[in-house]
């Protein structure tokens, strides 16, 4: 079509990056082919290391230091980006190709006050003269719903919060009217009740300039609102393109099937025991603080046999605080840890042996929580060598048995070292190292988020297993309410410290209930790409800004 | 601003504090002596009366602590006690000596600052070039020398086979006028500016490597900035504070690094002084040497860390 | 004017012709620029400037090719996994490693190496170089190459014992330290910024001049001053590491000091204090010398390359070039090290520049 032509922005084709390591250039991107028309947004997404923010930097016609684009084309508006000069290639940067980078605190020069970073492009380019560039600013920050538009521009970036900053550099960004704005990840440092705001404020300035954006992200969910076509990329290479609607629906490669697989599993939730049987682990009043501050206050909640807790939070609620007061790497100030009804001491130096062993943790980053020196046999060998004094031929049957219960090869991966497993075999050793303490009372913390979906749901069906052929308890630290609905006996709310609400999943998850509560479940970003629409109209659109400071 | 003051005035409490237990290390450090001064100085062949004429003379039959609070409020106001050697009072000693010293400091960082700061920025715009290469295994070699190598080899070539310069810097302040002066402690002071301007090249360029590296200078350029603006506008004005380290801690090199250029061209500053004092062991003269290298260093690190905090913008525009 | 300035620009111009044909960018502008900087030396030096120009171009190529050769070697010499390594190593780092090696050749069979013995009296004071002296006789007429060649022993080996002895002091503290945290934390960091304060060579005098000077004290006096730099490294890089999750994880099952610093923390700092080993001994070295220098370390007749130095300094003002042989041994080792501790720590950050 004549007028299909007329629309188009970028076309890019074939594009190959390389990039130097180890002394020598190795391509990361194999040939992708993008196509944007004018205002139309595309989301592109990957797990890291996919090449997307490269590919969204190279539709600027930029290379980062130690990358270069080998091959291929990259036409913008009409001009061949990868011959042009480089100072024509940066007369486009700024006005009329922008970036929006992931952290915001990071990205804002800490000399310079946030509106003279906004003003500079619109002045160099004299698009407008300084004054009239500041009030500008000032309205695309009212846009923005940014709190003081007349002022907040005037501060220092070390002055303003993450979420705020986040705005004000999508409203950076569009200083110049840009024609195309690249989004590398702008809510992945953000908070869900932050991110809501700063996902609602960046749709609407597209929608209103009609630009057309490059949504770069690794949340499908929120690419689902952003985006009016998707493109997965998979360690530099397109695996499909769609739009939004038929990606969800009918995605046609496996790859991508995988990625939006829905959480299938569920089981069935859990009731406590009743008559008088004893927690396994309760949490009694307890206050904890960092030095002055204090971080925890008056936190109780129990947990029985067999039966998971999932706590919910954002960073900063304390959850993983919680954590660190009953393994006791964090002593309370007051209250107290109960295990099976005994008192613990108050830090885990002065605990015995057979405590500790008692609880044991799973930690969320496989990568840092294995000793990427020590061989596989060792790490799960040494708690039962450790607790249980097992040596030689027992202590390798141990092993054996372990690794078979966590699903892996034992001949395989006795001697292996960390890093030469994969982040879901990684995830399972760390399981397997807790099991071998043989305890009653596991902290999971966040033990999914790092993982892919259908890795994740391997790991969860796993721990179910083991729970019910080892009756553990488990404390399940997670953000993830997908996880929270599919393995959760109960559920604790936490925020700023306190416990806001606690009581069984099935009444956790049906209004009425505490309005904090409320927020946060709506806040986190589903598969529907009506989603952020709903909640804004549920919401009423002039509320957010008021309802995310409640 | 209240803020600033606050860490600035704390960190030269620490500063002083410092000094402090460094003159307590000084002073004791003497008592560590096998027996006592008087049997240090006066040897095996000293007899019981020589020995108690010199304790009372140097007052050595009081309490340590008592002598070591006189002696401190003596250094306070400037009172070294006297010499063991000549009778002499160290501070008409040092005195000239250490302006001495302050002087051929001062004339190598007066060429070297400058130089080493524009090389070291352009070394590291040029990175991963052949003159960084270049720069890089010149500047390793610079550093890895021994001063006392490159003041002999600035002798041999400078002053011995092509007599361009005096071989030796044993100058006469009241005797020299202003340019001889200039021209007989030219090679001492190159000396030192060899070293010095290496060391502060790799530190400049490992810290403006580091700056370049930070996302509101990619920032910078994806808005289109001209790459002259984004230094100047971007880079600089978060440069300052590495760029002050580097020079106050080059500045404190040059002040220590002094001794063994000194003994090399025979120049009669400070560090002269105390390489023979140490050798006589005259130890008022040693002590009070110390002291001043001290006090100097932990004040050029303090004017490092102060400047710092000043040119902080996070802490110039608290929240 | 003559043939060999002659030939020697067009040697440069003709050689930078070619590279630029082949467009060797790099080579071209190093050929380039020796030859813009030729001209300008040439005319404020003249004809014997160029000549030292060509000289230090032909002891580069010479070291160059020595380091080429000896990569070459280790390449084929060494097992699998380290000839990997050695093959991507600059040519700078080969060839501190080959001084390296040398250096150790000379200190370890020093005595079968050295025609004389190191304190035996052959030859009149400042005796010129002959037959039987490479390099002439010192100022009391002991042959200076059999000296050069015990005082890599004496000088290496005193800068040696005194490195590992501040390397195991400090890295066992910073160990402790980080690991411990708390109040061993505290003090021992507000000790280290003490000695820190003061400026190393100046608390060595000091303290020579108080406890006189043999090699035992000048040892533990140079690893005490040494030491601080040490646990400061250390306990940033085993900070690094205490942070991790598997250090949590043993410490919640209770796991003992010792078994944490050796199973869990060690294993994970290697490589910074390996390279940190190198520094140190490039800062010893140089206080060692610099004190043998000024007449405070090493004690005669000891072969010493500072105290040579020192002893011969006065044969310069005759232009003679014998007293900067032990200096220049001091800087070659110096430099040696410093190549390979660079390119180790290159390959242990993984940064470019």
């Amino acid at each position: 079509m004549a007028d299909e032509k007329k629309d188009l922005l970028l076309k890019i084709r074939d594009l190959r990056i390389e990039g130097y390591s180890d002394e020598k250039w190795l391509e990361i991107v194999h040939g992708v082919d993008l196509t944007l028309h004018k205002g139309e947004v595309m989301g592109l997404i990957g797990e890291s290391g996919a090449g997307k923010s490269t590919i969204g930097l190279a539709a600027m016609g930029f290379a980062r230091d130690g990358c270069r684009i080998s091959g291929g084309s990259i036409e913008f508006d009409g001009m061949e980006l990868t011959t042009t000069s480089e100072s024509d290639r940066r007369a486009l940067r700024g006005s009329r190709i922008a970036y929006v980078a992931q952290s915001a605190a990071a990205s804002f020069n800490p000399a310079h006050k946030i509106i003279d970073q906004h003003t500079e492009a619109p002045i160099h380019y004299r698009i407008r003269k300084r004054l009239e560039a500041q009030e500008d600013a000032m309205e695309l920050y009212e846009r923005l719903r940014l709190p003081n538009p007349q002022e907040i521009g005037f501060r220092y970036p070390h002055q303003v919060s993450g979420g705020q900053l986040q705005r004000a550099m999508t409203a950076m960004a569009m200083a110049c009217r840009p024609d195309l704005i690249i989004f590398d990840e702008p809510t992945t440092a953000l908070d869900v009740t932050t991110q809501i705001e700063v996902l609602a404020a960046i749709r609407d300035i597209v929608e209103q300039f009609n630009t057309a954006a490059i949504y770069i992200t690794h949340d499908l969910a929120v690419v689902a609102q952003m985006a009016d076509t998707i493109k997965v990329l998979l360690k530099g290479n397109e695996v499909e393109e769609a739009d939004t609607e038929t990606m969800l629906k009918s995605p046609k490669e496996d790859y991508t099937k995988s990625l939006w697989a829905v959480r299938s599993f569920k089981r069935p939730q859990k009731s406590r025991p009743g008559g008088d049987a004893v927690p396994v682990v309760s949490v009694e009043n307890v206050d904890a603080a960092y030095g002055d501050t204090k971080v925890l206050s008056n936190v109780s909640f129990d947990v029985y046999a067999g039966m998971t807790v999932a706590v919910v939070g954002e960073s900063g609620s304390g959850k993983s605080t919680t954590a660190r007061c009953i393994t006791g790497l964090l002593p309370p100030t007051s209250g107290k840890i109960l295990m099976n009804g005994v008192d613990m001491p108050p830090s885990y130096k002065d605990r015995t042996k057979e405590e500790l062993r008692k609880a044991q943790m799973i930690y969320q980053m496989a990568d840092t929580a294995l000793n990427p020196k020590v061989r596989i046999c060792d790490i799960i060998g040494r708690p039962a060598q450790f607790y249980m004094g097992l040596r030689g031929a027992a202590l390798k049957s141990r092993v054996d048995e372990l690794l078979d219960l966590i699903e892996l090869e034992p001949s395989k991966y006795y001697n292996r070292y960390p890093p030469e497993l994969s982040g879901g075999q990684k995830q399972r050793i760390g399981i397997a190292r807790a099991l071998a303490a043989d305890p009653t009372f596991i902290i999971c913390d966040e033990v999914t988020s790092a993982l892919d979906q259908l890795v994740a749901e391997g790991i969860l069906k796993l721990l179910d297993r083991l729970q019910k052929e080892l009756n553990l308890a488990y404390m399940f630290i997670t953000h993830d309410l997908a996880t929270v609905r599919s393995i959760a006996d109960e559920v604790v709310v936490m925020k700023q410290g306190e416990v806001v609400e606690a009581g069984p999943k099935n009444e956790m998850f049906t209004p009425p209930h505490h309005p904090y509560t409320d927020l946060l479940l709506s806040s986190v970003p589903e598969m529907d790409p009506n989603w952020l629409t709903t909640v804004l109209e549920e919401r009423g659109v002039d509320n957010i800004g008021e309802a995310a400071t409640v | 601003m209240g803020d600033v003051l606050g860490i600035v005035l704390k960190r030269l409490g620490l500063g002083l504090i410092t000094l402090l237990v460094i003159s307590i290390l000084i002073f004791f450090a003497v008592e560590l002596l096998p027996g006592d001064i008087a049997e240090a100085v006066l040897g095996q062949g000293a007899t019981a009366e020589n020995l108690k004429a010199m304790r009372e003379q140097m007052g050595l039959n009081e309490p340590a602590i008592v002598r070591y609070l006189e002696w401190l409020w003596g250094a306070v106001r400037g009172d070294f006690g006297v010499s063991l050697i000549s009778q002499r009072s160290v501070a008409d000693t040092i005195g000239p000596r250490f302006a001495a010293t302050l002087f051929l400091a001062c004339y190598a960082a007066v060429i070297a600052v400058p130089v080493a700061i524009t090389l070291g920025i352009i070394v590291a715009l040029l990175r991963d070039s052949v003159f960084d290469r270049v720069a890089n295994v010149l500047t390793l070699t610079s550093i890895s020398s021994p001063e006392f190598f490159l003041g002999y080899v600035l002798v041999l070539y400078l002053a011995v086979k092509n007599p361009l310069f005096p071989a030796l810097a044993n100058v006469n302040f009241q005797d020299v006028g202003t340019f001889e002066l200039y021209y007989k402690t030219f090679l001492p002071a190159l000396t030192m500016v060899l070293v010095v301007v290496a060391h502060m090249m790799r530190m400049t360029r490992a810290s403006i490597i580091n700056l370049l590296a930070s996302p509101y200078i990619e920032m910078a350029r994806l808005k289109g900035t001209p790459a002259w603006k984004v230094i100047v506008k971007h880079a600089l004005p978060n440069a300052w504070a590495p760029i002050i380290n580097v020079v106050a801690l080059n500045l404190a090199y040059l002040i220590t690094g002094v001794v063994l250029v000194e003994v090399v061209f025979v120049y009669p500053g400070i560090g002269q002084l105390l390489v023979d004092s140490v050798t006589k062991r005259d130890f008022p003269v040693v002590q009070a040497c110390c002291l001043i290298f001290a006090a100097t260093f932990i004040l050029l690190n303090l004017a490092a860390d102060v400047g710092a905090i000043l040119t902080n913008p996070r802490l110039r525009h608290p929240k | 004017m003559n043939y060999f300035v002659i030939g020697y620009y067009a040697l440069l111009i003709g050689a930078s012709c070619l590279a630029a044909y082949y467009s060797a960018r790099t080579v071209f502008l190093l050929l380039f620029s020796l030859t813009l900087v030729s001209f300008i030396v040439g005319i404020v030096g003249g004809e014997s400037s160029l000549w030292t120009i060509t000289i230090c171009a032909g002891l580069l190529a010479l070291f160059g090719g020595t380091a080429f050769a000896f990569r070459e070697f280790l390449a084929i010499v060494l097992p699998t996994e380290a000839s990997k390594a050695i093959k991507t190593a600059p040519l700078t780092a080969t060839f501190g490693l080959f001084v390296i090696m040398t250096y150790a050749i000379a200190g370890i069979f020093a005595p079968i190496i050295a025609p004389y013995g190191e304190a035996e009296v052959i030859a009149g004071a400042f005796a010129p170089a002959d037959e039987h002296m490479l390099l002439g006789a010192d100022q009391l007429g002991r042959d200076l190459f059999s000296r050069l060649v015990f005082g890599a022993r004496n000088t290496v080996g005193i800068a040696l014992l005194a490195t590992t002895f501040a390397f195991v002091l400090g890295a066992l503290a910073g160990l402790i330290a980080a690991t411990l945290g708390g109040w061993f934390d505290q003090l021992m960091s507000r000790v280290v910024d003490v000695i820190m304060s003061v400026p190393s060579l100046i608390f060595a005098l000091l303290l020579l001049s108080i406890l006189g000077t043999n090699a035992f004290v000048l040892i533990v006096i140079i690893a005490v001053i040494y030491s601080p730099r040490v646990f400061r490294l250390t306990r940033a890089v085993a900070g690094n590491v205490v942070v991790m999750d598997y250090i949590e994880a043993a410490r919640l099952r209770g796991e003992g000091l010792w078994y944490l610093i050796r199973r869990e923390i060690l294993p994970n700092s290697t490589a910074p204090l390996i390279a940190e080993f190198g520094l140190e001994f490039c800062f010893v070295f140089l206080l060692v010398a610099g004190l043998s220098f000024l007449g405070l370390g090493i004690q005669p007749p000891t072969a010493d390359w500072g105290s040579m130095v020192r002893e011969n300094a006065t044969l310069i003002s005759f232009g003679e070039i014998t007293p900067l042989f032990p200096a220049g041994a001091i800087a070659l080792l110096t430099v040696a090290v410093n190549f390979v501790v660079d390119w180790m720590l290159f390959r242990s950050s993984g940064l470019k520049g």
